[in-house]
């Protein structure tokens, strides 16, 4: 019961979360909005009892990720003249409603027809630190590998670009 | 639930509350008294009422008082309201709220339940910490953009810049302490340092991982924003940095959320590296089967310390210059008088854990208060390296505070990984 409501309070705030940052004038409200769907994520995580994911979104996701956005836009400083004039804003939206409404309508097809199945709470130590390490070092090892090979090269990749400059000066 | 669950929920939620709130009284007379200490100042030594200062604890009072009745401005100039009053808030609630992890006492067994001495009884221990840590930028950046004011906007980018960069060598000092004791729990690493290594010494944090406890303890207090790295504040350079358009409530909440912050890192320090709520040598079980001898110790100490505090109490409490009747030969009367009253109550508490019976639900209950006490004076201690640091060493160069972070505290967190790792390997 108290599952199911804080399941719907933490799907509504990440919706309104979501539809704030598309909707918001200003970046920092944006930016706002999107930690706050952040968070209501991490919530779900939680009610999903998928403890480590909970905790990685919270410091990955909405902490790390966010403050380094919310730091740029700090340093931008954008005031309202800079931001440019949306004349076509509406039209826009009437675009993106009649493009992704046939989706939409696709996706609450398919859930609708999923088999009704009794959810049950996994049982103790699921989506534990130890449990997803272990699962992640045994099963995985290798696309894990992978995964941190292409962030090292994204990261070289940055500094590449960002030292360019520099040298050219 | 029966009623003891529900008892033990609401203490346990809130000690996790109101602690770090205490000892914002605590830390502020702290602060006051080692500034007048170490710098040789006069401390506070004024504020009174009837006569009592009760050491120094009611300057606070008057500053309560000031900051509460004080004009709340909000500066005509700022457009993001919200934000400008929401930033204290989240700055001080992230402090509080981190401190819901920490256990202060062993997990309490009452009949076939056992109660695990957390506000909140979760296992993901320090992870929550270090997301907390990571909100707590956002009141920082969000008060120092919001004041729309050149100083405010410069020290929030600093202390931004500065937490974010000393968060990395925080992580990979915790990774190292993570592969020594094996988990993130909090309480299982607190049980993990009652152990003892060869036989005779404690297996505590400090012993293990004296690299990693350097590396965390610098990082921690970047992290808090005190000095020697509080340039976000620095007043020749900023004014006083994020918060110099905050004024009464709004800046106390700031300031507030500040020492509070400074208790959660100490208590994470002292989890962490000094055993948490351990008492060297007497882990739990041994502390249950001797907790009458423990206590008879405790009846003989306490009146033996008291006479020497009440010796040092009669001696500094008296003025400086001859004055007819001294008012402070008084008042120092008055609190011995107190100070006696407390110690009989606690030799009666003592007096009755003696005569009920061993090894039951008093004994157990009274392990925990030990414990309980043993916890909050090992965070003291460590709140008093915070004020110590702080009056001692000047304050860093921005350029020099972000070659520490990122030339010697990460290459050497990473050397600590590495070693950690190579005896981790070797031993198990």
């Amino acid at each position: 019961m108290i599952a199911e409501l804080l399941f719907s309070v933490f799907a509504v705030l990440a919706i309104i979360g979501g539809l704030g940052l598309v909707l918001a004038r200003h970046p920092m409200n944006g930016a706002i909005c999107l930690v706050m769907t952040m968070i209501s994520l991490a919530g779900l995580y939680s009610l999903l009892s998928a403890k480590l994911i909970f905790v990685l979104q919270l410091i990955v996701y909405a902490g790390a990720i966010m403050s380094l956005i919310l730091f740029i836009i700090m340093f931008l400083n954008i005031r309202k003249e800079d931001l440019p004039k949306e004349e076509w804003r509406w039209a826009y939206y009437l675009g993106g409603i009649v493009v992704i409404a046939p989706v939409g309508l696709l996706m609450t097809k398919a859930v609708k027809a999923l088999p009704g199945s009794e959810a049950s709470i996994m049982g103790n130590g699921f989506g534990g630190v130890k449990e997803v390490g272990v699962v992640l070092f045994r099963e995985w090892l290798l696309p894990f590998e992978i995964v941190s090979i292409l962030l090292l090269v994204s990261l070289v990749g940055a500094v590449v670009l960002a030292g360019k400059r520099r040298v050219e000066q | 639930m029966s009623n003891v669950d529900i008892l033990l929920v609401i203490l346990r939620v809130s000690f996790g509350a109101f602690v770090p709130l205490c000892f914002i009284a605590v830390l502020v007379w702290m602060e006051r008294r080692g500034a007048g200490f170490f710098q040789d100042r006069s401390g506070p030594n004024r504020a009174n009422i009837f006569g009592f200062r009760a050491a120094g604890l009611v300057q606070n009072l008057a500053d309560a008082a000031k900051l509460i009745f004080k004009e709340d401005v909000v500066p005509g100039h700022i457009k993001h309201k919200f934000y400008f009053i929401f930033a204290p808030a989240i700055v001080f609630f992230t402090a509080v709220a981190s401190f819901a992890v920490v256990p202060f006492a062993d997990t309490l067994v009452i009949g076939d339940k056992s109660y695990v001495m957390q506000a909140i009884p979760t296992d993901v221990g320090i992870l929550w910490f270090l997301a907390l840590a990571g909100f707590a930028v956002y009141g920082i950046i969000l008060a120092g953009w919001a004041s729309t004011n050149k100083y405010g906007m410069l020290g929030g980018l600093r202390a931004a810049a500065q937490v974010i960069s000393y968060e990395i060598p925080m992580g990979l000092a915790l990774v190292s302490l993570l592969a020594v004791y094996g988990t993130v729990n909090l309480s299982e690493m607190a049980q993990f340092q009652g152990q003892l290594l060869f036989g005779f010494i404690p297996m505590w944090g400090v012993i293990l991982q004296p690299l990693g406890l350097i590396i965390f303890v610098v990082a921690a207090f970047a992290e808090a924003n005190r000095t020697p790295f509080d340039l976000a504040e620095g007043e020749s350079e900023l004014v006083a940095g994020f918060h110099v358009e905050y004024s009464a409530m709004k800046f106390a909440v700031f300031f507030m959320g500040e020492y509070v912050a400074m208790f959660t890192s100490s208590a994470i320090i002292v989890t962490l590296f000094f055993g948490g709520y351990q008492i060297p040598w007497l882990n739990t079980e041994t502390l249950v089967v001797y907790a009458k001898p423990v206590a008879v110790v405790l009846m003989l100490l306490l009146p033996v310390l008291m006479y020497y505090f009440a010796g040092w109490i009669r001696k500094s409490n008296v003025s400086h210059y001859d004055r007819p009747n001294d008012p402070r030969r008084r008042e120092a009367a008055v609190y011995i008088k107190i100070l006696w009253g407390v110690v009989a109550i606690m030799e009666l508490i003592l007096l009755a854990i003696l005569l009920s019976p061993s090894g039951g639900v008093a004994t157990r209950i009274f392990v925990a208060e030990l414990q309980i006490a043993t916890f909050l004076l090992k965070t003291t201690l460590m709140c008093f390296v915070y004020v110590w640091v702080r009056w001692t060493l000047p304050r860093f160069r921005y350029d020099q505070l972000q070659k520490l972070g990122w030339q010697t505290l990460l290459p050497l967190s990473l050397l600590n990984i590495f070693i950690t790792g190579a005896v981790v390997v070797a031993v198990s």
